[in-house]
């Protein structure tokens, strides 16, 4: 019988635990800088997120010992991944290349590789969205978008 | 004290902030409809967009919203058997076999008049309690300020169940997030790491959009529902053709009103609690428990009426105290805020146009539910569960950022809310709860200024926290709401063993 499990030290909960007490400690490092008062509370809730981590670290390690299986991250890693890296990719865009260039290719290429595959569908609506967004925040509110940095220089 | 509620009726009929209600009951209930997106995710969303409106135009969005989408979760509960919020699970029980029943229709119109009635009576229960409340907090000093501040912490950590590690991890988090930038007191910087946009401390907006929007919209792209519905086998007749048949559910609404009401001031419970609680006690005291669960219209009655019971009742300890009763609750607190609204005693001193406002807008929204979402909208709304939620997604991901961004007018704060929102995310996936993160940016910041201005006064000695008997009796309370949950377990695991033993 095969074990999917993942091993031991890399259980979700226990990453996550690592990854707060490694934080919290970089972080405490400036409070040191700081004066009594200022650095009471940022300190207080440091030094309780790496106690908490340390606690959380041992329970989850505890259930592996016991073989209780870890908490389920995703149901398609892959999707999760280019769902985020998608986003990551739209905000950067719109920093570059400009708000509205940057939506008008978004929307139709997220929908399209999530599963909306509808050409006429998707067309549709691009131009409602876009073109709700130019009224109501552009020509309504006077709201400015990022034009994109690379045409500005 | 109730003089400035009917003071403030006038202007909450005025045309842009009635107009303000009925779209967002009408959008609420679109939200509320789509399975994956809820009504905190569609406040969060639009909290950025109400900068530039008049504070009773956003809160009448907020209150519409909040109480279509309560309704609006009955939907696909319904024809689907898929809560579209939380709080409908307990709908899905007798709404769905309604709906095979070909009764679909009339559980959606028992749905929407239950969701009103226990709308109402949450609104007339805010208008009553919270004023005088209100009151009594107006006595606090500064270390009772900052008692309160911790008892909220403490009570939506400990009674919100689940683990209380997590919890702590989660409310540690977000105290953290408050501390960044500019020291309240001595104005040095702190974990600014030189960054100008950092300087004035992280908006809550930008933490409620990351944490309670983006992780929604991933799950909407991972896992694309089918959700196809054929509105023409609902069944529908005139709503008040119908009403007749739900005479015999008062003392089921009744009874649920009240539980909702109840479970909505608990800091920590929510409405999936009020609704099932209510369900249970609807069904013990039914003549013909055996039909519940076979397509019992009463079943629904008594999940929708406590559901939308707890909508209004979770900002009486909000609106008086600054500590939310629910996740919805929480945000609602960050729209106050963004106003220039802090939550607390001094908002029904200072602002009782805007606060006693926003409770009509309650009262108004729950009521406005019967006719925007009675028979004749019905159709239409479960027409949206056939929308494709990739598209749905996209869009999402566009409103978030024009959201986002239309805050400071940078690309900086974009960044910061997919950062947040890569956390919230795991937050989520791994059971971290998310109100404590909001709660504890809200009153972290409130806590340390009310503490280090009563260690001011009292030059650095820390007996000043507990020398009046109301800090003494926030105290109490604090160790009790601590305390109370690990001896009441304590308590059930030893009845637990003893009844084993005797089993045995």
């Amino acid at each position: 019988m095969s074990d999917n499990r993942p091993h031991r030290l890399l259980r979700p909960e226990t990453l996550t635990a690592s990854g707060i007490i490694v934080i919290s400690t970089i972080l405490l490092v400036p409070a040191l800088d700081m004066r009594a008062m200022t650095a009471l509370l940022p300190a207080a809730m440091l030094v309780g997120l790496v106690i908490l981590g340390l606690l959380l670290l041992l329970r989850d390690q505890r259930k592996a010992s016991a073989g209780e299986a870890p908490l389920a991250m995703t149901q398609s890693p892959g999707r999760v991944a280019g769902a985020f890296a998608l986003t990551v990719v739209y905000a950067i865009a719109t920093d570059l290349l400009g708000f509205y260039v940057s939506t008008a290719i978004s929307v139709p290429l997220v929908a399209g590789i999530f599963g909306f595959q509808n050409p006429l569908g998707l067309a549709a609506a691009t131009i409602i969205v876009v073109g709700s967004i130019w009224l109501i925040f552009d020509f309504a509110m006077s709201q400015q978008f990022p034009s994109g940095q690379l045409w500005e220089h | 004290m109730y003089g400035d509620l009917l003071n403030a009726l006038p202007d909450v009929l005025g045309f842009s902030n009635f107009a303000a209600i009925v779209i967002g009951v009408l959008a609420g209930i679109v939200v509320g409809a789509m399975p994956g997106l809820s009504a905190t995710m569609a406040i969060s969303v639009l909290v950025p967009f109400t900068f530039g409106l008049e504070p009773l135009v956003a809160l009448g969005l907020m209150a519409g919203i909040y109480n279509g989408a309560m309704y609006g979760g009955a939907i696909p509960a319904i024809l689907l058997r898929i809560p579209g919020t939380p709080a409908a699970v307990a709908t899905t029980f007798d709404g769905y076999p309604m709906a095979q029943k070909g009764e679909g229709g009339f559980a959606l119109q028992v749905a929407v008049v239950s969701s009103s009635i226990g709308g109402i009576a949450s609104a007339f229960a805010l208008m009553l309690l919270a004023p005088p409340l209100s009151k009594v907090t107006l006595l606090f000093g500064l270390s009772e300020v900052f008692w309160v501040a911790v008892f909220g912490l403490a009570s939506i950590i400990f009674l919100l169940g689940g683990n209380p590690i997590k919890g702590l991890i989660s409310a540690c988090f977000g105290v953290f997030v408050s501390v960044i930038g500019a020291d309240p007191i001595f104005g040095t910087d702190r974990y600014t790491f030189g960054m100008l946009e950092l300087y004035d401390g992280i908006s809550i907006v930008i933490l409620l959009v990351g944490l309670y929007a983006l992780p929604p919209v991933i799950d909407l792209l991972e896992v694309p529902l089918k959700t196809e519905t054929d509105t023409k086998k609902l069944g529908t007749e005139p709503i008040w053709k119908a009403l007749p048949r739900m005479y015999r559910f008062r003392k089921t609404w009744l009874r649920g009103s009240l539980i909702g009401i109840w479970i909505g001031i608990l800091p920590g419970a929510g409405g999936s609690m009020a609704a099932f609680m209510s369900y249970n006690e609807a069904r013990r005291a039914s003549k013909t428990p055996e039909t519940w669960g076979e397509g019992e219209p009463e079943g629904v009655a008594a999940a929708e009426v406590a559901n939308n019971a707890d909508t209004a009742s979770a900002l009486i300890p909000a609106l008086t105290l600054g500590i939310p009763g629910t996740a919805v609750a929480a945000v609602m607190l960050g729209g106050l805020l963004i106003h220039g609204l802090q939550p607390g005693p001094m908002l029904f001193r200072e602002n009782p146009d805007i606060v006693f406002g926003f409770m009509w807008q309650f009262l108004f929204a729950a009521i406005l539910l019967v006719f925007l979402g009675g028979s004749l909208a019905t159709n239409s709304f479960a027409r949206l569960l056939n929308l494709p939620r990739p598209l749905l997604g996209s869009v999402i991901i566009v409103l978030m950022l024009i959201g986002v961004y239309s805050i400071h007018g940078r690309m900086f704060d974009v960044y910061l809310m997919l950062g947040f929102g890569a956390i919230g995310y795991v937050m989520d996936k791994l059971k971290f709860p998310l109100p404590p993160v909001v709660l504890g940016l809200i009153l972290g910041a409130f806590a340390e200024e009310n503490l280090r201005l009563a260690l001011r006064i009292g030059r650095g000695d820390w007996s000043i926290l507990f020398q009046n008997v109301t800090s003494l009796v926030l105290v109490a309370l604090t160790v009790a709401v601590v305390v109370g949950p690990i001896v009441k377990r304590q308590v059930i695991d030893k009845r637990r063993e003893a009844k084993n033993g005797s089993g045995a």
